[in-house]
């Protein structure tokens, strides 16, 4: 039998010392971004019940979720998302709580991706999630937290928003099964224009049909709310699309120099528990969103408390990947200022010694060699820079 | 100034298309006629360089936003999947996808589980699937007609362009799956962070067709 004792599972890898260091000081960048603005840290088991993730609404594909069964033949999954867990933790315990609450996580999701694609099926994430509140201020307070994820990283970024309410609206309004209203989905997803088109002429002629064909080519600027008024003559709409501009107003007075806002109405995602305004980040040189969120206030009703709700989350691996890439992950390296050599017999007292200097804020290793001639050479190669030596007639 | 735009052009019929498409445009195409062994090439006009690739790998270069656009044919598109924009319809290219079988005999006779020879297993299994058909899939790599020949299959789905090759072969079109031809495909980031530029580039393609 083929045994697969050194290698880590396809999509997986570890993280050494400068990769690592890299995400973990990504993470405390984040962690200080949330925690300044009230957000406290929750902390969800990996391991869920399958029930958790599979709703009357089925936001999750089992085939993309990692399965295990418990002690009792219970179905588990390895959790796919930390929105649910945090929906069903908050309808649960925290269903008495003071609102708003406002919580935040950094933990691994996995889902099971297609192979030799290149994709990571264990990927570590930071989010947030702000609950018990539909006011304006809710939005534009999770836009500009994006906002600063995004700006930390001294690259320029786009922070995209989109609303979910303007298809949902337009495909209400359609005499189509539930198929058929997905697979149109799908095509504005993919703005796939020519067959958007042939699908919906098959279903007439009428106003909704011909907005659902604009739909995908309304992204770009502020421009997009006046060709949006135009192309979608609809009187609730109308209102979906005068919030959302407001929103974009105020994000975009937010924005630093680097960043951009940017609007698509053909933001229709998969996943989607979202009722609301939708965003996803993106940082210059990634091929990928590194952030996406949005409002989804029917949610953690499924789970018996109907509370609304907004969030994001950052993909931590994406970020490292586009540091990585664009800058220069060496100076991530991990490296000692100092290393203690103690002559044999002194062991202690080179111990203290170390622990002086590390109280002064340096990185002191002790060294493991016979001789001082070996601590040298090893100091050499691993680029530290000063070597004390502790023998007997050293005072202290 | 930004980095030029890179388009990912499939190697072959589609490559020779869009280049001539490039030069009714008005770009300057020498690099790419002349491309020797060089697999990245300049298109100064367009402000773009192109990158030659196989059809599959068109599409994982465009997923991962290392070639902003792609040029790829819809059976690819179809049978890889993935995340990306597919805005564009070029119209050349053009084919289908059938159900061929041997001559005279009937696919759908009898009652057991039927099976296919395809190099799309995922268009097949998807295609009878919606059916609600079980099927044996086998999938082959070079000419899949000899497959019902030898009797491994019971009929085969492909690329049907003119239907000499199943003729000649004794094999005839069941039913038609769906029709193909080339598609403009663009990374869900690069549409967003280059948008006017890669507008300004279709929309000179669309109106060149």
């Amino acid at each position: 039998m083929k045994r697969y004792d050194l290698l880590t599972p396809e999509g997986t890898k570890d993280l050494l010392f400068e990769e690592s260091m890299l995400h973990r000081s990504i993470k405390n960048t984040l962690d200080n971004i949330f925690r300044t603005k009230g957000y406290s840290e929750v902390i969800t088991p990996a391991l869920e019940f399958f029930d958790v993730f599979s709703l009357n609404s089925n936001y999750f594909p089992q085939e993309n979720m990692y399965k295990l069964t418990d002690s009792k033949g219970r179905l588990m999954v390895l959790r796919p998302d930390s929105t649910m867990p945090i929906a069903r933790m908050t309808a649960t315990r925290l269903k008495d709580a003071t609102l708003p609450l406002r919580l935040y996580y950094n933990q691994k999701v996995y889902r099971s991706e297609p192979a030799l694609k290149g994709r990571s099926d264990e990927i570590s994430q930071m989010g947030i999630e702000l609950i018990g509140s539909s006011m304006k201020m809710a939005d534009v307070e999770i836009c500009s937290t994006a906002i600063d994820s995004l700006e930390a990283w001294g690259m320029k970024y786009t922070l995209e928003i989109g609303h979910i309410g303007i298809f949902k609206e337009l495909v209400s309004n359609l005499d189509a099964d539930e198929n058929q209203k997905e697979e149109i989905r799908k095509l504005i997803e993919k703005k796939n224009f020519p067959a958007l088109n042939d699908m919906l002429d098959s279903f007439g002629n009428s106003p909704a049909i011909q907005s659902l064909k604009k739909l995908p080519s309304l992204f770009g600027g502020e421009e997009v709310f006046e060709k949006a008024k135009k192309a979608i003559p609809d009187e609730k709409i109308r209102f979906i699309l005068d919030d959302l501009r407001s929103i974009y107003n105020d994000v975009s007075a937010l924005c630093g120099k680097d960043g951009q806002v940017a609007v698509d109405l053909g933001l229709v995602n998969k996943t989607d528990y979202y009722t609301g305004i939708i965003i996803k980040g993106y940082l210059q040189g990634h091929g990928a969103k590194v952030l996406s969120g949005g409002r989804y206030d029917k949610l953690i009703s499924e789970f018996g408390y109907d509370v609304p709700a907004v969030g994001f989350a950052v993909d931590v691996n994406a970020v490292s990947k586009v540091i990585a890439k664009n800058g220069d992950i060496n100076s991530y390296r991990p490296v000692s200022d100092v290393i203690v050599y103690s002559a044999p017999g002194n062991e202690i007292k080179g111990i203290k010694t170390a622990n002086k200097l590390r109280a002064k804020g340096d990185i002191v290793e002790n060294s493991l060699f016979e001789t001082l001639d070996a601590t040298r050479e090893y100091a050499r190669e691993k680029k530290i820079a000063k070597i004390v030596v502790v023998e007997e007639d050293i005072d202290e | 100034m930004n980095k030029p735009l890179r388009i990912a052009l499939t190697k072959g019929r589609l490559e020779k298309d869009t280049i001539q498409l490039f030069e009714k445009i008005g770009f300057d195409c020498t690099a790419l006629r002349e491309k020797g062994r060089k697999l990245i090439l300049p298109v100064p006009d367009a402000k773009a360089e192109a990158v030659l690739a196989k059809a599959n790998d068109v599409i994982t270069y465009v997923e991962h936003g290392v070639c902003d656009i792609g040029i790829v044919g819809k059976d690819t598109i179809v049978e890889m999947g993935g995340k990306f924009f597919e805005l564009v319809d070029l119209g050349f290219g053009k084919c289908r996808f059938a159900l061929a079988v041997k001559k005279g005999s009937d696919f759908y006779s009898g009652f057991g589980v039927k099976t296919i020879a395809t190099k799309y297993p995922n268009i097949a299994r998807n295609y009878f699937e919606s059916k609600g058909m079980d099927i044996e899939i086998v999938k082959i790599e070079g000419s899949v007609e000899l497959a019902p020949l030898l009797e491994l299959a019971d009929g085969i789905v492909d690329i049907v362009e003119t239907g000499t090759t199943l003729k000649e072969n004794g094999l005839e079109v069941a039913e038609y799956i769906m029709p193909i031809s080339a598609r403009v495909i663009v990374n869900t980031v690069s549409l967003k962070m280059r948008q006017k530029e890669i507008e300004n580039l279709i929309k000179l393609m669309e109106e060149n067709l």
